[in-house]
């Protein structure tokens, strides 16, 4: 008798505290069932846009609609928005089964059946041996399991998670992630998850939706994201690249001639407009550049400094003749030593594409 | 890790134990000299007693003979306990209802509540007197609950305010977005997590009100004559020893009452905030 999943709309949601708009028009639509998430530098707005959602804050003007209802009058009680805070928020008063208890006890639940699906909660995040503990008597990662199971007991329509993973360990992190995940789809539930890391986002969501000084700057599942970012910002936030400066010199259908101004020439595909003469900034990942030998169309010469085997990837800092910085990376062939500096001439990988941004 | 001790050092310690010794001196000193002082033998209030019996308690719980002094403490037990009951009633709801608020109107309230703690209360025992006789009440006992709320409810108001600032705000949040009300994340949040603050408030309080000069002064007459008054008149008359043997009683009682208190609420750790 599970609900079907729930789709959310944002609808020209903007909220300010005082001076300045820490939201602002935001729009946003979550088919029921998907994972969202919001992926921002700190302060950017995501907590505030999560609050509103929740209903602890009330927005200055637009709308919050939960499925077919549009929820802005609302109390954050009658919202059925699970809501999975920074720090947890468990009752410390409560033993841990009491604590996944509270919101069924809140709703009158009988005693029987709040038993039985607390049971089914703790096997759900493997923490029944922990059920008669008190929340401080957890570590982090068992606290957020608590979290999780005390919100997906009352089976909310949409679950809101505020940087879940923040204070946990790296290699926890993972697990965890994939427990959301899990959970996530096992409930078929509406998810919105906020956090600043972009390898989270990455792994996690269905859909990331960049923010930026109380913006949404691009939505996109994140391999869009990854491969063609929409602004400079969304560029340089996910990811790391390399920007080289240059000018449009050549138009042909859907295809730009890059005139870069360390002098090579690279024809780029884009789907965004420009006219001959255009300064532009072409965004390259580091690895869809190379590293050769010989000079050849496209290439430019570089200055070899360091290179640092990470994992299978082997990192070349290089420089440009002027001294801007570029980061190439390439796949290690195992049992190779490293070949130190000296001159070299760096360009495009195979397959490589590379994003035009306007330079200003 | 290898440090070493220079001379200032060990002046700093020997300076820091004589003080604290000094204190411990300061403050204990007294009660353990009128604690010795009430097992004299004597008919006098002298120290050191030339022998130790505990003939003066026996006076003070002897129904006939220490009549008064049983009615005084009755009086000051019952205002006491009414007192600290609806002060608490009332500082815990004037606390809910400014802890969150950041409006300046809210701070004001917040000095007015506190302001008992620092205005001269006998100044205030003096216009309460005033106040009644001017709307020509009789004194009673009513009279002295009322007096004693005004100074007492504000040990109970800081401590439950200060609870509630310590009370994470994202646990009411968490409470409602599991769909809890207001009036159920009251009961089974806040309160709870509140209740020790309240607690130790409460029994700051109780003693205030127990050991109340300055209001009951003004407000009590010999009918309803209150043990500290009464224990001032006993010195004034005749020396009584038995005035020794009630310290010692209160001594051993709020010494008892503190012991259950911090085992409960930890009660020293909440009287510094
Ligand atoms: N309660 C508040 N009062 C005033 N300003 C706030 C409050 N909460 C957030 N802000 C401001 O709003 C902006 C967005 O904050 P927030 O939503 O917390 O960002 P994020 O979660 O992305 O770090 C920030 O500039 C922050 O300083
Ligand atoms: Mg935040």
């Amino acid at each position: 008798m599970r609900m079907p999943p729930q789709p959310l709309t944002l609808d020209g949601l903007t909220h300010g505290y005082g001076a300045g708009l820490a939201v602002d028009n935001v729009t946003l639509e979550v088919r029921g069932g998907e994972l969202v998430a919001l992926l921002g530098p700190s302060g950017c707005g995501k907590t505030t846009l999560l609050r509103i959602i929740g209903g602890f804050v009330t927005q200055i003007s637009g709308s919050v609609i939960i499925g077919d209802r549009r929820v802005d009058s609302y109390p954050p009680n009658q919202r059925e928005v699970g809501v999975v805070f920074q720090n947890y928020a468990l009752f410390p008063h409560m033993t841990v089964a009491e604590n996944i208890a509270y919101g069924l006890a809140a709703r009158g639940v009988s005693k029987a059946l709040q038993r039985e699906r607390v049971a089914e909660m703790l096997a759900t995040v493997q923490m029944t041996a922990f059920a008669e503990r008190k929340p401080r008597q957890l570590s982090g990662g068992q606290q957020q399991r608590v979290a999780l199971a005390r919100a997906l007991a009352v089976r909310p329509r949409i679950l809101l998670l505020d940087e879940p993973f923040a204070a946990l360990d790296k290699n926890l992190r993972l697990d965890l992630q994939i427990e959301i995940k899990r959970l996530q789809r096992q409930f078929g539930l509406t998810a919105i998850l906020v956090t600043h890391d972009q390898d989270e986002a990455m792994s996690i969501a269905d859909k990331i939706a960049v923010m930026n000084k109380g913006r949404i700057e691009q939505l996109g599942s994140p391999i869009d994201i990854y491969d063609d970012p929409s602004t400079l910002f969304v560029n340089s936030f996910i990811g790391s690249s390399n920007l080289l400066a240059g000018t449009i010199e050549r138009l042909e259908a859907g295809t730009f001639g890059v005139r870069l101004d360390n002098g090579a020439f690279w024809p780029v595909a884009s789907n965004r407009s420009f006219a001959r003469g255009d300064a532009v900034f072409a965004s390259v990942r580091p690895e869809q550049l190379t590293l050769a030998t010989a000079e050849a169309p496209g290439r430019f010469p570089v200055n070899h400094a360091l290179s640092l085997p990470i994992g299978g990837m082997l990192l070349h800092d290089v420089r440009e003749t002027n001294g801007a910085k570029l980061k190439v990376a390439e796949p290690r062939v195992p049992g190779t030593s490293l070949s130190m500096g000296g001159a070299a001439w760096c360009g495009l990988a195979a397959n490589a594409r590379p994003s035009l941004f306007p330079r200003p | 890790m290898f440090q070493r001790t220079t001379p200032s050092d060990i002046s700093y310690a020997v300076v820091l134990r004589l003080l604290a010794g000094l204190g411990v001196l300061i403050l204990v000193g007294p009660v353990l000299i009128v604690l010795i002082t009430s097992f004299t033998t004597s008919a006098a209030l002298k120290f050191p007693p030339p022998d130790l019996s505990v003939r003066w308690y026996v006076e003070l719980f002897d129904r006939t003979r220490s009549a008064h002094i049983h009615t005084a403490a009755g009086n000051t037990l019952w205002v006491a306990s009414v007192a600290t009951g609806l002060g608490t009633l009332m500082a815990v709801m004037a606390a809910l209802s400014i802890a969150r608020v950041n409006r300046p109107a809210a701070r004001a309230l917040e000095a007015s509540f506190l302001s008992p703690l620092i205005l001269p209360t006998l100044a205030y025992g003096l216009a309460s007197l005033m106040l009644f006789a001017l709307l020509g009440f009789r004194p009673s006992l009513y009279h002295l609950v009322l007096g004693h709320l005004v100074v007492i409810s504000p040990f109970v108001f800081r401590t439950t305010l200060a609870s509630l600032t310590q009370l994470d705000p994202s646990l009411l949040e968490s409470s409602a977005s599991l769909g809890a009300s207001r009036f159920y994340t009251f009961r089974r949040i806040t309160l709870p997590i509140i209740a020790p603050g309240v607690a130790a408030g409460a029994f700051l309080a109780f003693i205030a009100s127990i050991d109340n000069v300055p209001v009951s002064l003004f407000l009590s007459n010999a009918r309803t004559s209150m043990l500290p008054i009464r224990m001032w008149g006993m010195m004034e008359s005749t020396l009584d020893v038995r005035v020794a043997a009630i310290s010692g009683v209160l001594i051993a009682v709020i010494l008892i009452l503190m012991i259950v208190m911090d085992r409960l609420v930890g009660l020293t750790r909440r009287m510094g905030v």
